[in-house]
């Protein structure tokens, strides 16, 4: 077992240390550690050298402020193992355990540490040391720190839902679209990875949002009950283009409403315990029904029943209660200090981990009659509700919905957003790319669609539901699998049929005059068209389209290939992403002329090879492994003009080797420099390899070199276009003809350190080989588990949580790599269940 | 007419709230008053060979069919014709040309994309940053932070909610955070000078907002009491800001006196459900001078139209509904031909900037007058036509002495798409935040296609900083 010094470290980190000179004025220096730093730190740091602007050698004689501000930056350089540099002698074990000790207790003492409040940030998520969590001996048992968490969009708008009671079909239509009346205040950050951490607070900017989406729904919940009697044609609407309102006022707000009378005092307590049910999902505290009856009969005085009932339901949606999620806990500690989730608490803590609803009435009932408190509980409770395949039932990501398609449906939506983050192959939505450099089949998202990266993020949802849905050795059939969805537009017994009927109507009518007289060939086979349904011909009024099929038959089974199960010539067709897979494209839209001319477009253009298409799917993909070869993961990790080697290894490093990568310093201008004469990765390697910058660089670009096999648009390669002017070949228009440029090879070596395995670890051949190995590893699959934590848990690993990890890690193998055991082993750990 | 520094001695120390004072509305004898910034951008396109002086030479015209680069002082030029209303400000005036938006939404509609610099649609997800105008107002806080005012779309795909109602605007406060316009004079006019308003309903509602916020204040407070460290942060914050909404409600009512003095006093007309096009744009105009003359805002967004506004009350036609999409398209509506329509509708918009210039130079304000601390923009929202390719957005400024950039009675062609030197409106925005505090590297999102001309699209415009 391998105890690192981060892990001394963490073990100080995690101690409370109250040997602190807890009230000077100054800090007193312990002899023992100026020792250290006199025979260790001030030969760099004194008045003459200054090494990074530092000056150790004056500490004691700084004031207060000035020494914690010093301090807090020699806890980072300690903690982060920057210092000393990599060329002096490290410092031994007693050397490092001294001055960590003494620096962390004199911050701590003084409230004044900032490491603790960086290390809760996801890009800190790896400064747990990976040995520590998976080999060591922790004694603490597991516990998340008492919180709020931030609601996540979706929770918010489902909640928004809740409050409006909404079921069956108007729920369901709800889920893809948004309120009129209320705009989302919540974001997640756009990192690649965990996006969703307890860490965030509400602010003035979700404060203005609130304020108007609180007004608009408090109108909304009294709306029916305003215009209780009335026809619906005479309702009047303030806006007219808002005429949605929930069909049923709660019968407390309608008591209220419809009586002419001055309500009664019981009658607005029941409303506003009404109120607190439907928005916080409990009822008020004894003071807050008290104060909230002064507030509403205040309102009324002033400003009538009816409006001041609303001004007291918008002031329940003003709560800030409504926009976190509650874990405290109970009042009762057990032994260790923790408290147990209450049963309610659990209930929406589970139902929140499992989707964006709160708890079903199964759950709230088990909270309510005392079972919901072992782990049993827990199992069985959560095995019910990833078994069920309704209750969370949703699209995946409604955001990614355009003119075109519609983000999947899947049972649990939730579960695919995890590898969707994990992976970030959803970046692919934020590189604009220049289309020309496509030969103009990319298209970049713009008003109403999401292009060529939201097809293939849509793709790339695909094939991790298809193997989240199958549960079995999920993280190496994500990582490894050659098969992929690639315009999937139909089931394959459906897309069979239609091509059958497609190649019986060309076997047919190929040596038919239909280039020249289609309207005969047409009236002569109307019949027989007409029972080949998914040729759409209902009458012989449409000659041009014959053609325009035939036509393109003669493209596809005329050359011995099938075609795709849609015509490219149908309204809202934007089909053209083939060939970032590197498979050969489909016909473009406008190919075979409008439908409503009979012209025959063949001999004026080319004959292109187009793709035989394959209605079973997934399918095997030449050089493609897993989804770090899929072209959304691809384009994701690429900058807008080339391949990303740094990136795309950063990722490796730090998502499957649970690796650190420092931030790139500031005052490192990090350019990759112009030259025509080299490939990307040569010029690549030439600017990192200098030492200052190998430091990190070795951590990235030897895993990211494997991947220069693909470019930045995700296309399989073995030459590289050296685009600059100087080696241009020939120029295009940009439109039909592109510009051409002398090519050189690529390089596809690169190195796997990290994997803490021999057998695996070494020179690579390329991505592929790359891949495969890190499939085979173990510390890939537990820096999976350690991201799947963070997901379900809203928060970094701590040391207390190894228990937790390895559990987790334990499930996923007993399960043969069921990824719904992995969620089920986190959400019954001791981390999820207890409160400190 | 009082100055303004007049009115805020009067009505501050009649209620002795120094402690209140804001900080637009703060500036003492040796400091300076804040910079106020108009943006007032159309839809259908902003045609650059509109904007060209009549007196101009053949050798400029020239350049000018050639879009190269060039400068000239406007001095003895005649204007344009439909900037006639400018004349008398031909010191003030800036004709700027050449900077492109291809970064931008282009076309029929841009949403936000012209003021943020970003391709923006009709989804909140795709607003990526706060607008130019919002950043601007970070640098100049005042009471309201920022107003903006709409004669909004109805139509052709950018529908925002009720032409008269407060709806989703073109301004941005944060990614993904839209703002609100006002859709008409007359809401403009409740919300803003509710606190002064003698409507009892609207004194109600103000009364109302004031209750629920003192409430919410005070409940959120005694939570984040009972809190520690990051989870007292949590709620602490939320309860600050509603502090912070009710402490610009303190200000705005301790400028109570100022405000009163400076509510628009609006011909009934202006404030009809029926009101036209036209009357529309003058009513904001003066609900948006009231409310930068009683130090309300620093900033105003001004959609004077967008291209799915029905027109009304066109000088000739004023019956006719005029679609601007048909407009674009050259049809002619009503007899008048669409180069005419827009012409007319660009005159009556140089009437409402001659209308804002003319009145901003009237109060003074320290050695000048508040004209001096102002800077006005007129430019379209979606490029150079009605299906633009965001190659050129041309504008027309309007800038006070003060003014911290390189500008008035000029005439300045920037180089073209793809030359060197060649500027964006990215550049121009971030020259703006520059001069005035923000030292922002780049505004606004780069346009990928002009990498391959090999030109740093990055920093502010050199040449105007001053």
């Amino acid at each position: 077992m391998r105890i690192t010094f981060l892990f001394i470290l963490m073990i100080l980190f995690i101690q409370s240390l109250a040997t602190a000179n807890e009230s000077a004025n100054t800090l007193v220096i312990p002899a023992s550690v100026q020792t250290v730093l006199n025979n260790r730190c001030i030969d760099c740091h004194n008045a003459e050298t200054r090494e990074g602007q530092i000056r150790l050698d004056t500490l004691d004689r700084l004031d207060l402020a000035e020494q914690l501000d010093l301090l807090n930056k020699a806890q980072d350089q300690l903690f982060f193992g920057l210092m000393p540099p990599p060329e002096a002698t490290p410092l031994d074990d007693q050397q490092k355990t001294k001055l960590a000790s003494w620096v962390r207790a004199e911050l701590n003492s003084h409230n004044a540490s900032k490491l603790d409040e960086k290390l809760l940030y996801p890009s800190y998520g790896n400064y747990v040391d990976h040995e520590s969590l998976f080999s060591s001996s922790i004694p603490e048992p597991g516990y998340t720190p008492s919180r709020r968490w931030l609601v996540s969009p979706q929770i918010f708008h489902h909640r928004v839902i809740d409050v409006f009671q909404l079921e069956d079909r108007e729920r369901t239509g709800f889920a893809t679209r948004s309120f009129y009346g209320v705009t989302n205040p919540f974001i997640l950050p756009d990192h690649s990875g965990v996006r969703d951490y307890s860490i965030t607070s509400l602010d003035g900017g979700h404060l203005l949002v609130m304020l108007k989406n609180a007004q608009w729904i408090a109108s909304k919940q009294i709306f029916a009950a305003e215009n209780y009697g009335r026809d619906r044609n005479s309702i009047h609407y303030p806006d007219k283009q808002d005429r949605w309102f929930p069909q049923v006022t709660p019968e407390e707000f309608k008591e209220i409403i419809v009586n002419d009378t001055e309500p009664t005092e019981s009658q607005l307590v029941a409303a506003i315990n009404r109120q607190f049910e439907l928005v916080l999902r409990r009822p008020p505290t004894t003071d807050e029904q008290n104060e909230y009856l002064e507030l509403t009969k205040s309102t009324i005085r002033l400003a009538g029943k009816d409006e001041g009932l609303r001004q007291m339901l918008v002031t329940v949606l003003l709560e800030s209660e409504f926009l976190y999620r509650l874990e405290l806990g109970r009042i009762e500690t057990d032994e260790h200090g923790r408290h147990q989730l209450t049963p309610h608490e659990a209930a929406f803590a589970i139902s929140y981990a499992l989707g964006d609803r709160g708890p079903d009435a199964t759950l709230l009932d088990a909270a309510q009659q005392g079972k919901l408190e072992t782990k049993e509980d827990y199992h069985r409770e959560i095995s019910r509700l990833l078994a069920d395949q309704n209750y969370y039932r949703g699209q995946i990501d409604s955001s990614l919905n355009g003119k075109h398609y519609q983000s999947d449906v899947v049972s649990h939506p939730k579960i695919i957003r995890f590898f969707r983050e994990f992976f970030g192959y959803t970046g692919s939505l934020k590189v604009f790319k220049d289309v020309k450099r496509s030969d103009g089949k990319y298209q970049n998202p713009g008003r109403g669609t999401h292009g060529t990266p939201g097809w293939l993020t849509y793709e790339a949802d695909r094939i991790v539901t298809y193997h989240v849905e199958r549960d079995q050795d999920v993280f190496n059939a994500l990582l490894t699998s050659d098969k992929f969805f690639v315009y999937h537009n139909m089931p394959e017994e459906q897309g069979n049929q239609l091509l059958t009927e497609w190649s019986e109507v060309y076997e047919r009518l190929k040596n038919s005059p239909w280039k020249t007289e289609p309207q005969k060939v047409l009236d002569e086979n109307l019949e027989f068209l007409k029972e080949r349904k998914g040729m759409r011909i209902v009458d012989n009024s449409k000659p041009g389209e014959l053609v325009n099929y035939m036509h393109f038959f003669d493209e596809s089974f005329g050359q011995g290939r099938k075609p795709f199960t849609r015509i490219p010539w149908s309204h809202g067709y934007t089909y053209h992403h083939s060939p970032f897979y590197s498979l050969p494209p489909t016909p473009s839209i406008g190919r075979y002329g409008s439908w409503k001319s009979t012209r025959y477009e063949g001999d004026r253009i080319e004959l292109k090879q187009f793709w035989d298409y394959p209605t079973q799917q997934p399918f095997t993909i030449a050089n493609r492994k897993g989804i770090l070869t899929h072209p959304a993961w691809l384009i994701a990790h690429s900058t807008n003009f080339h391949a990303d080697p740094i990136r795309r290894g950063r990722w490796i490093r730090e998502k499957l080797l649970a690796g650190r990568v420092p931030d790139v310093p500031i005052t490192v201008d990090a350019q990759v420099p112009e030259d025509p004469h080299h490939t990307f990765r040569e010029r690549v390697e030439k600017v990192t390899h200098k030492s200052e910058c190998w430091k990190c660089h070795q951590q990235m670009n030897p895993l990211g070199f494997a991947f220069e096999m693909y470019d930045d648009f995700g296309r399989y390669r073995e030459v590289e276009l050296l685009e600059h002017p100087d080696n241009l070949i020939q120029s295009g228009n940009g439109k039909s003809t592109f510009d051409t440029y002398k090519t050189a090879p690529v390089v596809t070596s690169g190195t796997l350190e990290g994997t803490a395995d021999t057998a695996l670890d070494g020179e690579v051949v390329d991505a592929l080989d790359l891949i495969d190995r890190l499939a085979q590893s173990d510390r890939v699959r537990q820096s999976i588990i350690r991201h799947a934590f963070r997901f379900y848990l809203g928060r970094n690993e701590l040391l207390s949580d190894a228990q937790t990890l390895r559990d987790a890690d334990q499930a996923y193998l007993n399960s043969g790599g069921s990824f719904k055991a992995v969620i089920v082993s986190l959400l019954t750990s001791d981390s999820f269940m207890y409160r400190k | 007419m009082d100055s303004r520094r007049d009115f805020l001695k009067t009505s501050l120390f009649s209620i002795g709230a120094s402690a209140m004072l804001n900080p637009s509305l703060s500036f003492a004898s040796d400091s300076k008053p804040p910079m106020r910034f108009i943006f007032m951008h159309r839809g259908n396109g902003l045609w650059p060979r509109v904007m060209v002086p009549p007196s101009f030479s053949d050798e400029l015209k020239k350049k000018e069919q050639q879009k190269a680069a060039y400068d000239v002082d406007l001095d003895g030029h005649e204007l344009p014709e439909w900037m006639n209303p400018l004349t008398k400000h031909v010191n003030n005036l800036t004709i700027l040309q050449g900077l492109s938006g291809k970064m931008c939404t282009v076309g029929h509609h841009s949403w936000s994309s012209s003021l943020g610099v970003y391709k923006a649609n009709e989804r909140v997800s795709s607003i990526k940053w706060a607008t130019v105008d919002f950043e601007l107002a970070k640098l100049f806080p005042s009471p309201v932070e920022h107003i903006e005012l709409a004669c909004f779309p109805l139509g052709g795909g950018n529908a925002r909610g009720s032409l008269d109602g407060i709806a989703t605007g073109f301004s941005a406060r944060g990614p993904q955070q839209p703002n609100y316009a006002f859709g008409s004079p007359r809401v403009a006019m409740e919300e803003l000078f509710k606190s002064v308003s003698t409507d009892q309903a609207t004194q109600v509602q103000y009364q109302l907002d004031r209750m629920i916020l003192q409430f919410a204040a005070r409940n959120e407070g005694a939570t984040a009491q009972k809190l520690l460290n990051a989870e007292k942060s949590k709620v602490q914050n939320y309860a600050n800001s509603i502090e912070a909404i009710r402490e610009r409600s303190r200000k705005v009512d301790a400028m109570a006196e100022t405000i009163r003095k400076h509510v628009p006093q609006l011909d009934p007309k202006y404030l009809d459900a029926n009101v036209s096009t036209f009357d529309r744009q003058i009513g904001h105009t003066e609900v948006l001078l009231g409310a930068l003359i009683s130090g309300l805002t620093n900033v105003v967004a001004f959609t004077v139209d967008e291209l799915g506004h029905s027109y009304t009350g066109i000088t000739g036609i004023e019956g006719a509904t005029v679609n601007m999409h048909d407009v674009g398209h050259g049809k002619t509506i009503a007899g008048v031909e669409a180069a005419e329509i827009r012409n007319r509708c660009r005159t009556h918009h140089m009437t409402l900037v001659d209308k804002i210039v003319q009145r901003l130079k009237s109060v003074p304000e320290g050695d000048g007058s508040m004209f001096d601390n102002t800077m006005l923009f007129y430019f379209p929202d979606g490029g150079e036509t009605h299906h633009s390719h965001g190659f050129e957005f041309p504008f027309v400024i309007l800038a006070g002495d003060n003014a911290k950039l390189n500008l008035g009675r000029r005439y300045i062609r920037l180089p073209n798409y793809g030359d060197q030197g060649h500027k964006t409106l990215g550049n121009f925005y971030t020259t703006l935040l520059n001069a005035y505090g923000n030292p922002i590297e780049h505004f606004g999102a780069l346009d990928v296609g002009l990498n391959a001309y090999g030109i740093d699209q990055s920093g502010p415009i050199k040449e105007l900083a001053s």
